[in-house]
């Protein structure tokens, strides 16, 4: 074995052994909802089921109040997708602004910006909420996906902080060869971003999928609840509750995340590093 | 000259014309209310009524679990934002290479990030650190005595912060994608100039993923002040054991919504964006000493 | 990036087309799973209806929080009323007990109240107080039948001589135990007229045993019924202030309940901390004797422990006075609402309608009409019929509840969790918190003077 098979192969066991102990919550969690329902607490220490059964994901598959759970995944599906669409092409555009464009009023803005940050949403939930009441929004997906197409302060930031990153003599070539800020943005920076704008299609996707407040306030038809929603209506502190299929659902709800991240993560790797800005 | 600069302002609004219009549409008219709200007695039924600074005073002057909750978060971000950050750094670096199963890695590191806040993160926290949950086996196995991580407060609050860095998935994220963005060639140069790991470290690495170093930091700060979902794990979001994960965000959720007291909590609100814009003001002015940008067109 | 865009946007149309086919599935199976009697009424209704269906279509929304099986059932009566009523659309809005507060809260804010909603004791004065609930009085016997229905259970959404809130059924304090247990702390029945020192008898014997004798008291409830039995009440009558003068009164009940966890006899709080779900209740394990709670989570306490499980009165003396019948929820229409009347018929299907009740099951508490519980009677599972029988015991041997909670309840909980546990983990002293406690108190309760 050659030096650096031995480091590689070091790597493996070490990374493996990491990752082990990181996921063994998520062991229990994938092997809980293969436990029946009533043992779930009861047996919580053993991670092997005994006995093994399918009935969690049968009952949660079902969905509740005759509803199947294949609804809820094609609302969160359709509120994900129609939001990460909007917030990552807003958000790149503001961006470049703000990283590489001179105009008046842009630190102000900049500021602005920041502070919509900062304001913890609970504050302005109920002002929004009697806005969008007033534009006759309530009881849809309006409210969730629209501000989505006017940028968002945390992915703007995030793209501003990697524009910046990237040597201005492109931009300066590029101006040279007569190439407008337009151009200039689709052309050369938007390519360049690649790994930043899977990083914001990941977070976007993945924070839509687990909001729970947007949804809670804004959709009142069953029929419309995404996925987050239907979760917790497995359980009821009052009454018996459902550990089972909550759990079983849990696991099949992470499906859909994990294969965006596992598409999307790819750009990550064919970054700019492979990208041929070496030379 | 004029036109040049008319030019410029028309192009510059073009690009974050959206942000500017969202804002005025969608954010504007609801913070500026919840400045006034911060003003008045408002209990969400009945029309708000102007007391002035009373809600301010009440919280500095009356309210002990007001600095209890503070006490809590600052200790909170504390202990949990560098922990968070240099676990995440950490981890992408071992993952920034272009070894097999390297996208099988990252999803298995990233995958707790993923299950996030949800009801069945809760229980499964509840159970790990319970009297007979794996932690305390673990502790009990290198040789010390069972924490009751339920039953003290500053221990519970960690298990919060172990949470948190347990989810270090989009720092993660964002700090392999910021690695990827660094030219090769810098470290293929260093090579032939002999630099060994940790100088290439130092030298090159650190400096050039410094923006983003400031964005995971600004951003897990605010967001460490914003959270209150993991104090779901402990007494049903109470914030117990004797307030000890009373966290501000969850003080100020339970004022404005299980108690009624709209005008109180937007005035913790507003208290909160002071603290944290300050902090950020603070970070941003201290990066002219450690963020290097590659272009200097930047504000 | 494009490529994995238009696998996304594949996905969702396949996911879209196949929520459509399953969701046609469904309604076919629900139409067929409706009970053969009330398909065939609303055959023969459909007929005859035919001649009034010139009423205007009415659509109501209507709202509840629950669990999976309240969620299931629920709908089924709606549906079994939409086929009563043609003219009638009910649009559903349920969610989890958190997740429905959080929907309503805002809701009131922008005047957007669903027509009928569920109500709960401790949130009835803060909506009903603040002028978003209709008085229901006038659809007394004019919508809503009450010639079936006591006084008592129907003055219990009273505030102020205003009905804010229709009681759907009936609860009461008990004891939930395990007699195998009890036999294993060395005592083999609990004698029908126990009081609170047979109680910390028990409990030492119990602690002896290594076993909890219960699973904690919740203070605002069973302090509540302590100041009852002396002849106090928490609140004053107008809600103002501590309806109790004595502070000795907190002494007595808070030292009572501290030494039952000193003594291992009642789990501290980090133990109670721990518990997950009823699954994994101390009792249910098998780790303490009793459970002091309301009647109507003796099923699912039941249910989850699977093996027999008791029930009996709380300690006396003077367990009548302290005794009282507790609305379990109610429903309330919003004042924004433009269909009241036709909210009011609902209500009425709902409290009075056997068929309907037969799906209920009793869910939301025992009935209020007693025409429905004898109607029920045949049908009720061992469990179920434990309980109604212990509610109608509970009617001859209690006295009358106190009003609704006052306006500011929830920072009283709050304040009653704070010092409980403050009190257990020995930072406070009883006595001190019994004055902290009064002062804090009065001063939410205060507010609500005009």
């Amino acid at each position: 074995m050659t030096a650096k098979q031995w480091k590689w192969s070091m790597y493996h066991v070490f990374v493996s052994i990491f990752a082990l102990l990181m996921m063994y919550p998520m062991v229990w969690l994938l092997m809980s909802s293969f436990k029946p329902s009533n043992l779930v607490f009861v047996t919580a220490e053993s991670l092997i089921p005994d006995p093994w059964v399918w009935d969690n994901y049968v009952m949660g598959w079902k969905g509740i109040g005759g509803q199947s759970f294949i609804i809820f995944i094609k609302n969160s599906l359709v509120l994900v997708i129609l939001s990460t669409i909007g917030v990552a092409v807003s958000s790149a555009m503001i961006a470049f602004g703000f990283a590489r464009l001179r105009f008046r009023g842009k630190a102000f803005w900049f500021t602005v910006m920041m502070v919509t940050l900062m304001l913890p949403y609970e504050v302005v939930m109920i002002p929004q909420y009697i806005l969008f009441s007033k534009l006759g929004w309530l009881n849809s997906i309006k409210p969730i996906v629209i501000p989505n197409y006017f940028g968002n302060a945390f992915f703007i930031f995030l793209l501003v902080q990697f524009i910046r990153t990237l040597p201005t003599e492109l931009d300066e070539a590029a101006t040279i060869d007569g190439c407008g800020k337009i151009r200039l943005f689709y052309r050369i920076i938007v390519p360049l971003i690649t790994p930043a704008l899977a990083t914001v299609a990941i977070f976007s996707f993945y924070w839509r999928w687990e909001d729970l407040l947007g949804p809670v306030l804004y959709l009142n038809k069953p029929s419309s609840y995404p996925v987050s929603m239907a979760l917790k209506m497995f359980l009821d502190s009052q009454t018996v509750s459902n550990w089972g299929a909550m759990f079983a659902m849990s696991v099949v709800s992470l499906l859909p995340v994990l294969l965006v991240f596992f598409i999307f993560q790819k750009y990550i790797v064919e970054g700019i590093s492979t990208s041929g800005l070496k030379g | 000259m004029r036109m040049r600069a008319l030019q410029d302002n028309l192009v510059g609004y073009f690009f974050i014309g959206p942000f500017v219009f969202g804002f005025l549409l969608f954010t504007f008219i609801p913070i500026v209310s919840s400045l006034y709200l911060s003003f008045t007695e408002y209990d969400l039924f009945a029309p708000a009524q102007w007391i002035g600074l009373d809600n301010y005073k009440y919280l500095f002057f009356t309210d002990s679990k007001y600095w209890q909750s503070v006490k809590v978060t600052f200790i909170y971000v504390v202990g949990g934002v560098p922990l968070r950050l240099a676990f995440a750094l950490m981890i992408a670096m071992l993952l920034n290479t272009t070894a097999r199963a390297i996208g099988l890695y990252r999803t298995v590191f990233y995958l707790p990030s993923i299950i996030g806040g949800s009801v069945a993160v809760a229980i499964m926290w509840r159970y790990l650190f319970g009297d007979e949950g794996v932690v305390n086996a673990a502790i009990g196995l290198v040789g010390f005595d069972a924490i009751r991580w339920f039953g003290n407060p500053l221990a519970a609050l960690w298990m919060l912060i172990f949470l948190s860095v347990w989810q270090f998935g989009s720092s993660m994220l964002i700090f392999l994608a910021g690695l990827k963005n660094i030219p090769v060639s810098y470290y293929e140069a260093a090579s032939v100039d002999g630099a060994n790991a940790l100088q290439k470290f130092f030298k090159i690495t650190l400096p050039m993923l410094s923006p983003v170093i400031l964005f995971n930091a600004i951003m897990q700060t605010i967001a460490a002040f914003m959270t209150f979902i993991p104090a779901f794990i402990i007494s049903s979001g109470q914030g117990g054991p004797l307030d000890g994960t009373l966290l501000y965000s969850l003080y100020l959720f339970r004022k404005g919504f299980e108690f009624f007291h709209m005008g109180e909590a937007s005035a913790m609100a507003w208290i909160m964006l002071v603290i944290v814009a300050i902090l950020t003001a603070i970070l941003f002015m201290s990066s002219k000493f450690w963020v290097h940008y590659e272009s200097k067109g930047g504000n | 990036m494009k490529k994995a865009m238009l696998v996304l946007l594949a996905l969702v149309m396949v996911l879209s087309i196949a929520a459509c086919a399953s969701n046609n599935g469904n309604k076919a199976n629900t139409d067929a799973v409706t009970p053969d009697g009330s398909t065939n009424a609303a055959t023969t209704n459909d007929k005859q209806e035919d001649v009034k269906d010139e009423k205007e279509p009415v659509t109501l929304r209507v709202a509840w929080w629950g669990g999976q099986p309240r969620h299931d059932y629920t709908l089924e009566v709606i549906k079994m009323y939409e086929l009563k009523n043609p003219h009638v659309k009910i649009e559903p809005e349920y969610a989890s007990w958190d997740d429905y507060w959080k929907k309503l809260a805002p809701q009131a804010a922008a005047n957007e109240l669903p027509d009928i909603m569920q109500m709960d004791l401790s949130y009835l004065a803060q909506y009903g107080g603040k002028g978003q609930l209709e008085d229901l009085n006038s659809y007394l016997g004019n919508g809503i039948n009450v010639s079936s229905i006591s006084d008592g259970a129907v003055s219990g959404g009273m505030l102020n001589g205003e009905l804010f809130g229709f009681n759907l059924g009936v609860n009461a304090l008990q004891v939930h135990y395990d007699p195998e247990l009890l036999k294993k702390i060395g005592v083999d029945s609990i004698d029908p007229n126990w009081t609170w020192d047979d109680y910390k008898e028990l409990g030492k014997k119990a602690a002896d045993a290594g076993l909890y004798l219960e699973t904690g008291l919740r203070p605002e409830v069973f302090f509540g019924y302590y100041l009852r039995q002396k002849g106090q009440h928490l609140y004053a009558a107008d809600g103002t202030q501590l309806g109790y003068t004595d502070d000795q009164l907190f002494i007595d009940f808070f030292n009572m309940t501290t030494d039952m966890v000193k003594i291992g006899a009642s789990p501290t709080p980090d133990v109670s901390a721990q518990v997950k779900g009823a699954e994994d209740d101390p009792m249910v394990k098998g780790n303490a004797v009793s459970i002091f709670q309301w009647s109507n989570q003796y099923v699912g306490v039941h249910q989850v422990a699977n093996r027999p499980i008791e029930m009996h009165p709380l300690p006396g003396p003077n367990g009548k006075e302290g005794l009282y019948l507790k609305p379990s929820m109610f429903f309330s229409v919003s004042k924004n609402s433009k269909q009241k009347e036709e909210a009011a018929k609902f209500i009425d299907f709902f409290v009075n309608d056997i068929e309907a009740n037969k799906l209920i099951k009793g869910d939301r508490g025992v009935p209020v009409s007693s025409v429905v519980q004898e109607g029920l009677k045949p049908l009720l599972s061992e469990e179920n019929q434990k309980v109604f029988d212990y509610i109608a015991w509970a009617e001859k041997n209690s006295s009358v509840g106190d009003p609704p909670d006052p306006i500011g309840t929830a920072e009283i909980i709050n304040l009653f969790t704070t010092y409980n546990e403050q009190m257990k983990y020995d930072k406070i002293s009883v006595a001190d918190a019994a004055k902290q406690f009064r002062e804090e108190a009065n001063a939410i309760l205060a507010k609500n003077k005009k």
